[in-house]
């Protein structure tokens, strides 16, 4: 008797599991329609703005309980742009990103919070020259839909706000007030791609 | 106050000069060149510029910025290592802190396995640098001290730092820019105070070799470091940024029947032979600098 019950408790939490797992989706980032963009005070000036072409990463989003959804995201700092080449390969520089010694910057979700249907707070590791800050994006889910022209592909779009310092960073002049910084926002747009 | 203090060019050029013409003033009036005092004086210093140019030292430090205080600190501790101990082991140290130096600050750019041209200059720098180092490390006094003798390492020194830092703001390396030019500023007001009391007949104090040795190598792996990590910068230049502490062996050898004979100018012509290879680093950064280098930040 005591057998069957286990036996019975084992399928139940099985069940559960499995019924857990089917709900969470796995999607790829689509970088071709993937914004990364950031505002920056522009020394004792006005707003520079920027953006990182090169985006990669993966998003698990369980809709049934949407703590249990995960980020991973990677920019290859080669890829930033501010529409002034100088400026540009300035950013990629010892003094700012750093590129030649750390190429890309990362983010991992850790926390992720429902606040209603549509959006969520997504906390996170944000690792740039190799320094982790915990980093919290408010994040809204666009849409979710086969594409008109394919009905096998499923994509969702979101968007996400945030804010970082660099002085929170190993970027000496972004942090000193003598070029671009401190405080950045950041927006993000980005379409991914179920799996 | 702490407006002027805050103001970079006070930091970076005048509030060093005035430091080591204090130094030198001290060194000849109240301690002995060879003092420990004065080794940790210079030190303190050192210490000082790094803590205002790149911030408090991070724990444990990731970025190669972060490292370089370190760096300072570990070349501090070998310089504070007694006379005889430094003297008896000649350059194996240097080798050793050197090497060591260009393998942390250099790691990851190492790791990442690209060849380019970047990466064969720092590997020069910092080869040439090292060497360098050995050679200053294991040389010894002439007897009777020549009159340029106090003047060798530091004029290597300072002509390392001082095109380091140029060659570092033109290649968008604006903070090791800065501490370079920290370092060339501080070793300038020592040259300046010694050289005076030279042309007024009295005798230079020479540093110490562990002063030599804290301050060279600070000066060395900032410029390590500017040639692995910024890109803009001039790989020629960063190389003959390099050469002035091989070119004293030189002005001791091969070129010493350049100097004059009149005592006072033979401080002075040594100086330049020795800074002749950071004057063409200066000039190649300058004549290739990339568009809009060193006019503000973009």
């Amino acid at each position: 008797m005591r057998t069957t019950k286990l036996i019975a408790a084992l399928a139940f939490a099985g069940a559960s599991i499995l019924t857990a797992a089917a709900h969470a989706d796995n999607y790829d980032i689509d970088g071709q329609h993937a914004w990364v963009t950031f505002t920056v005070k522009h020394g004792i000036y006005g707003i520079a703005h920027g953006q990182f072409d090169a985006v990669k990463g993966s998003i698990v989003m369980d809709k049934a309980d949407v703590t249990k959804s995960s980020v991973k995201a990677e920019l290859d700092v080669g890829s930033v742009h501010t529409a002034f080449d100088q400026r540009d390969s300035d950013l990629k520089g010892p003094d700012f990103f750093n590129a030649a010694e750390f190429p890309t910057i990362s983010f991992e979700s850790t926390k992720v919070e429902k606040v209603d249907d549509k959006t969520g707070k997504v906390t996170g590791n944000l690792t740039i020259s190799g320094v982790s800050k915990e980093v919290t994006l408010d994040v809204k889910l666009l849409n979710e839909a086969p594409a008109p022209w394919d009905a096998t592909l499923t994509k969702a779009a979101f968007s996400a706000t945030g804010k970082v310092s660099t002085a929170d960073f190993p970027m000496a002049k972004a942090a000193d007030g003598f070029g671009l910084g401190p405080e950045v926002d950041i927006v993000i747009d980005l379409e991914a791609v179920k799996k | 106050m702490s407006a002027v203090l805050g103001n970079p060019m006070v930091t970076t050029a005048a509030l060093p000069l005035l430091l080591g013409v204090a130094l030198a003033l001290a060194a000849r009036f109240t301690l002995p060149a060879a003092s420990p005092v004065l080794t940790l004086l210079w030190a303190a210093l050192l210490l000082f510029f790094y803590w205002d140019t790149l911030g408090p030292p991070v724990m444990p430090p990731v970025a190669a910025s972060q490292k370089l205080i370190y760096l300072a600190f570990a070349g501090i501790v070998i310089g504070l290592l007694p006379e005889r101990v430094l003297g008896r082991a000649t350059s194996l140290p240097a080798v050793v802190a050197f090497a060591a130096a260009f393998l942390w600050l250099g790691w990851r750019r190492l790791a990442g396995g690209a060849l380019d041209l970047q990466l064969i200059a720092a590997l020069a720098v910092g080869l040439l640098t090292m060497i360098g180092a050995a050679m200053l490390a294991a040389r010894q006094a002439s007897q009777p001290p020549s009159i340029e003798e106090p003047f060798l390492a530091p004029a290597a020194v300072l002509a390392l730092s001082l095109a380091g830092a140029i060659v570092s703001v033109l290649g968008a390396s604006i903070v090791t820019g800065q501490l370079l030019g920290s370092i060339a500023a501080l070793v300038g007001g020592w040259c300046l105070a010694q050289y005076l009391a030279a042309l007024r007949g009295g005798a230079a104090a020479a540093w110490s070799k562990g002063v030599e040795f804290l301050l060279l190598y600070a000066a060395a792996t900032v410029l390590v470091q500017v040639a692995l990590l910024a890109p803009k910068a001039n790989p020629a230049a960063l190389i003959l940024s390099s050469l002035p502490p091989l070119a004293v062996a030189l002005v001791r050898g091969p070129l010493q029947n350049l100097l004059p004979g009149a005592r006072p100018l033979r401080p002075l012509v040594a100086g330049i032979l020795i800074a002749v290879p950071a004057i063409l680093a200066i000039v190649t950064a300058i004549v290739w600098a990339p568009h809009g280098a060193a006019l503000g930040f973009s």
